[in-house]
Parts: C-alpha cells; structure tokens; sequence
C-alpha cells in the first residue's frame, strides 16, 4: 500500500505552502499537455461538433483511460485503495443530467470549458479570458436562483462503475474508446482532410498497448486483500491477534453510513444493546439482537455479506465476535468507536465540530444527518413507534 | 491547405509548430491526472476557480446576503475562510503558466479574438460570454466541469461523472448547427 502524499481531508481542512506547491505542480503538467494538445484554440475545440476535427475525443479518452488503467492497476496490486485515499465525486444523476446538457450547449457557444478556457487565455486568446468572465457570472446567477434547482441536487452517493465488475467495465470502456479513435480517424477522413493515424501502425501499436493493460486489469483480481484472507476454516488464533492489530475486523462508521445508504446487499447491522435503548434510538436498518441469542439468530449469516456488530462501546462487540469467529464466522465487523463514534463521526452537525470540515466532506455529513435522522429523529426521540425492523 | 491540416497547425500565427500528436498529448494529460490522484488524492479540477471567484466577488460587495446564500454561503464562505485559499486555485495558477510554457515554447501565444474569417469580432465575444455564464451555471449545478466530472470521475468510473460527460456531447451536438457561422471562414 502506498500513501497518496496529502489527501483530499488535508487538502483541505489543512492546507499548507507544500499543498499549494504541490497542486501548482500538478496544475503545470495539466496546462502544458492541454496547450500541446491543440486545446489553447477554441475552434479546434468547437471542431469536433462539426466532425472536422475530433482532437476533444482522441485526447479526452486517452487521457481518461490511461489514468483510469493506471489506477486500476495500482488498485488490482493493492497499492491503492481507491474508495479511501481518493475523493471520489458522488453521483447526483439530476444535477448532472441538466448541468452536462447545458454545459455542453455552453460549450459549443464559447468554444472553451473551463480548464481549457485557462490555457487560451494563457495564449492570449481573448474570447477564452470573455468566457471566463462568463462562468463567473453564471456561478453568480445560480447561487442566486439556487432554490430553482436545488431539487435536483439528491443525496450524491459515491457510485462506481454500473455495479459491473471494476476490470470488466474497464474492459469494456478500453475497447469502446479504441473503437471511438477509429470511428474518429474515419470521420475526420470522411469530413475533412485529417484522420491521418487511420491505418497506421501507430495506432495499431497504441490501441493494442492499451488492450493489453485493460486485459491485465481484466486479469488481475480487483480486490486482491480480500481473497487472500478468504481461506478455508477459521482463523488462527496468531493471524486473529494479527487482524486485531490491524483493525480488520473493524467497520468505520463512516464506511457503514455509506454502505448502508447505497444499499449494500446482505449487509446486516445488529444493534446488541438493550431494547430499551434500541427502541430510544438506533441506526436505521439494524436489528436488535440480545447477545444470548446473537450465535442462534447469526447461524444463516455466517459467510453470508458483512455483519456489523455495535454497541454502545466497543466491548461486547469485540467479545461477540470473538466468539463467532471461534465458530468460524469470518464475516463480523466491529463498528469503530460504537454508536458514540457513529454519532460523533457520521451525525454531528457540521457547526458544533471543533475541526474544519472540508467541502466533501461537510456534504456527506449533510447527507448522513438526512438520511439516518430526518425521516426517525422525531420518531426515534419519541421512541414510541420505531418498533425495529 | 492538404499540407497544412495534416500538420495541424495552429489556427492563428504562421510561424508555430504543430500541435502534438493527439494520443501522445492524451497520454501526457492522463498522467498528470494519475499524478494528481496520488500526489494530492484528488484529481483535476478547473471550474472551482471561476465559481470561488464568483463568491469571494459576492462577498466584497454584499457580504451579509452572500454569508446567508445556501449556495456560497454554505459551501464557500462558512467559518470566514477565504474561498480562494483553495488548492484548486493553485492548481489553476499551475494551468495558466503551464499553458503559457507550451505556447510560448511552440509560438503560439497571440493576442487575438479566435473566430473565423466571415464572423466578426463582437458577436463572437458575445458568444463566449453567454456560453460562459452557461458553463459556469452548469458547473456550479454539477459540481464539476469537463475537467473534474468528465474527466477525473470518468478515470474513476464515476456514473454519474460519466454520465455528466454523454451529456455535454448531447447538449452540444444538440446546438451546435445554431453556432456554426462564427467558425466560417
């Protein structure tokens, strides 16, 4: 495992010179094979909505894909584990409908999108720097209208992929960009006089390249940590101690929010509290089981998805799931911290938390606090009608 | 002309060299957005800037109605950190002088109003500022342009990142016919 260097929470909460330096440098790479690109012209731009000239569509799927198998890659070989050490941009399907739709008429008008916009202004291209002045204004006008779309705006849940297998899908968007470079070369053959890479050996050569990656990334298991540690029998006293120490048999709360929010299947969450205090509240989804009958009421779990134990502490999960494990369950998570750590972690409203939250952060607070207290919060204080589930 | 559109040379400036070869340019842009994902743990962004800039600028004037917005209020200017102190705003500082080193080292940089030949200046710049306000709602609406939706959530394989990016080609596949006469020469 390697560590990305900073992260999207330092990035944020606490940025420092280096931050700043770093993304600077990052911002230099990007500018630059923008600019080499042909993307400091707005007409070579616009080009490709006449088919005359469909550069966007060669260096946007190359682009995409070469990050996309390079980071596959890291992830299949277990150097990086995306979901935690990459910010993500959750899916919010409305606003991205009606904003890509209109972004796209934008762009056509300008010629420029933002990122682009930077390096024509960079080449002294004045219609980019009037275009930038433009997004600026929009940004105005729909903080100021913001009620008018804020429906569309929904929860945003991180999703990936279509729910397809990681390598598969990226099989699959492999194959159909190297199809789009053809279908590009063609049109530009077609149209205009470019597509001067149709039938070379070039792009032979370089589809192919990149084939190969996506089959190796097709190849590779994507979740190489856990197969490893999905052996036969239980484990061994030695590799128990192991897992302790590496807290793998721990769940964070804010991991379980989102596994339960996007609807993780065979996931169950036992809340082994008292009913009483199950009834004055308790995570929406979880089930109420007394330790006595906990072995009994898990028996058609075992292996099955993820069970997730909490309490009000840490102790009798931890006790629960040694003894499951004894008896071979190796699918008993532990909830970080209890419920105390869900609620101070996943439901603290944003304004009584001593650290800055970061943008992303803040919002999937926001989106927590929705989810798990308005539909309950009055119920549950109430207690009486939340009856379990 | 044959020569001169295989070459792919820039529009305007006749002494520049050609840009790169597309699928070479891709892969250099690829890797710096795989640079971006394990340096910083996050990847490109562009219109962050534009839209920050929108609240700062809404702050100075009227900072009591900014401060109460849902939008800039609550995601820009809460806790009296200034929106602009922001890695994207580096990053963008980044994008600028990078773009500015290729074109510079291809002779391409050019003060210049880009249209074509038949379209003049003015309704061009009119073009550029209505597609801008558009973008820049789009983007704000999104949470994302070309750079951090389509681009960096469709490396992640975001769907709705993805998404987002099928539909800026429909949008302006869809009204692009409408605005083609500023490109005739």
């Amino acid at each position: 495992m390697i560590n990305t260097f900073y992260g999207i929470d330092q990035l944020v909460t606490a940025p420092s010179a280096k931050t700043f330096l770093a993304a600077m440098i990052v911002g230099l790479l990007f500018g630059f094979s923008l600019e080499r690109a042909g993307f400091g012209s707005s007409r070579k731009l616009a080009a490709i909505f006449y088919f005359r000239d469909m550069t966007v569509l060669k260096v946007m799927f190359t682009a995409l894909i070469t990050a996309m198998l390079g980071l596959s890659l890291l992830v299949a070989v277990g150097w990086l584990e995306l979901e935690s050490q990459v910010y993500v941009l959750p899916t919010q399907y409305g606003a991205q409908i009606v904003g890509g739709l209109v972004f796209g008429v934008g762009f056509v008008l300008s010629g420029w999108c933002p990122g682009t916009g930077v390096v024509g202004m960079a080449s002294g291209k004045l219609d980019a720097l009037v275009f930038l002045l433009g997004v600026v204004i929009g940004a105005i006008i729909y903080n100021e209208t913001y009620g008018l779309t804020s429906g569309l705006l929904g929860e945003g849940t991180v999703l990936l992929a279509f729910g397809i297998p990681r390598g598969l899908f990226a099989l699959l968007f492999t194959l159909t960009a190297v199809g789009a470079f053809y279908f590009a070369e063609w049109v530009e053959r077609r149209f205009s006089d470019g597509g001067k890479y149709l039938n070379t050996v070039f792009l032979r050569a370089f589809s192919i390249v990149l084939i190969i990656a996506a089959v190796a990334v097709f190849i590779l298991p994507s979740e190489p940590g856990t197969e490893g540690a999905a052996s036969t029998g239980s484990l061994s006293e030695q590799a128990m101690l192991e897992a302790v120490e590496a807290a793998e048999d721990h769940i964070e709360p804010e991991d379980l929010a989102d596994a339960i929010i996007r609807g993780e299947e065979d996931l169950l969450v036992v809340d082994v509290r008292t009913s009483e205090e199950y009834q004055a509240f308790h995570i929406t989804s979880a089930v109420n089981v007394p330790l006595p009958e906990l072995i009994d009421y898990l028996a058609p779990y075992r292996n099955q998805g993820r069970i997730v134990l909490y309490s009000n502490g840490m102790t009798h999960p931890a006790q629960a799931r040694d003894a499951l494990d004894r008896l071979g369950f190796q699918n008993v998570f532990m909830l970080t911290d209890g419920l105390q750590g869900f609620l101070d972690r996943c439901l603290m409203p944003v304004s009584l938390r001593r650290e800055r939250l970061s943008d992303t952060m803040a919002e999937r607070v926001h989106t927590w606090r929705r989810f798990f207290l308005d539909s309950k919060t009055s119920d549950a204080v109430t207690a009486a009608r939340v009856s379990g589930v | 002309m044959n020569d001169n559109s295989t070459e792919t040379p820039a529009e305007s400036g006749s002494g520049s060299k050609p840009y790169w070869n597309p699928y070479l340019a891709g892969l250099l842009l690829g890797g710096a957005l795989l640079t971006s994902f394990l340096i910083l743990g996050a990847g490109l962004g562009a219109s962050a800037v534009p839209i920050r800039c929108g609240a700062w600028l809404e702050h100075l004037v009227a900072p009591a109605h900014a401060q109460a917005c849902d939008f800039f209020g609550k995601k820009y200017l809460a806790d009296g950190v200034n929106p602009l102190r922001y890695y994207l705003v580096f990053m963008f500082v980044g994008t600028f002088f990078g773009g500015l080193l290729s074109a510079v080292l291809a002779q391409r940089v050019n003060v210049s109003v880009e249209r074509g030949k038949a379209f003049a200046a003015r309704p061009r710049l009119m073009l550029a500022l209505v597609g801008g306000v558009l973008v820049g709602y789009a983007s704000a609406l999104a949470s994302g342009c070309t750079s951090g939706q389509a681009l960096t959530g469709g490396a992640l394989l975001a769907n709705g990142s993805i998404v987002f990016m099928l539909c800026v080609f429909a949008g302006g596949y869809a009204a692009a016919y409408f605005v083609r006469r500023q490109w005739h020469d």
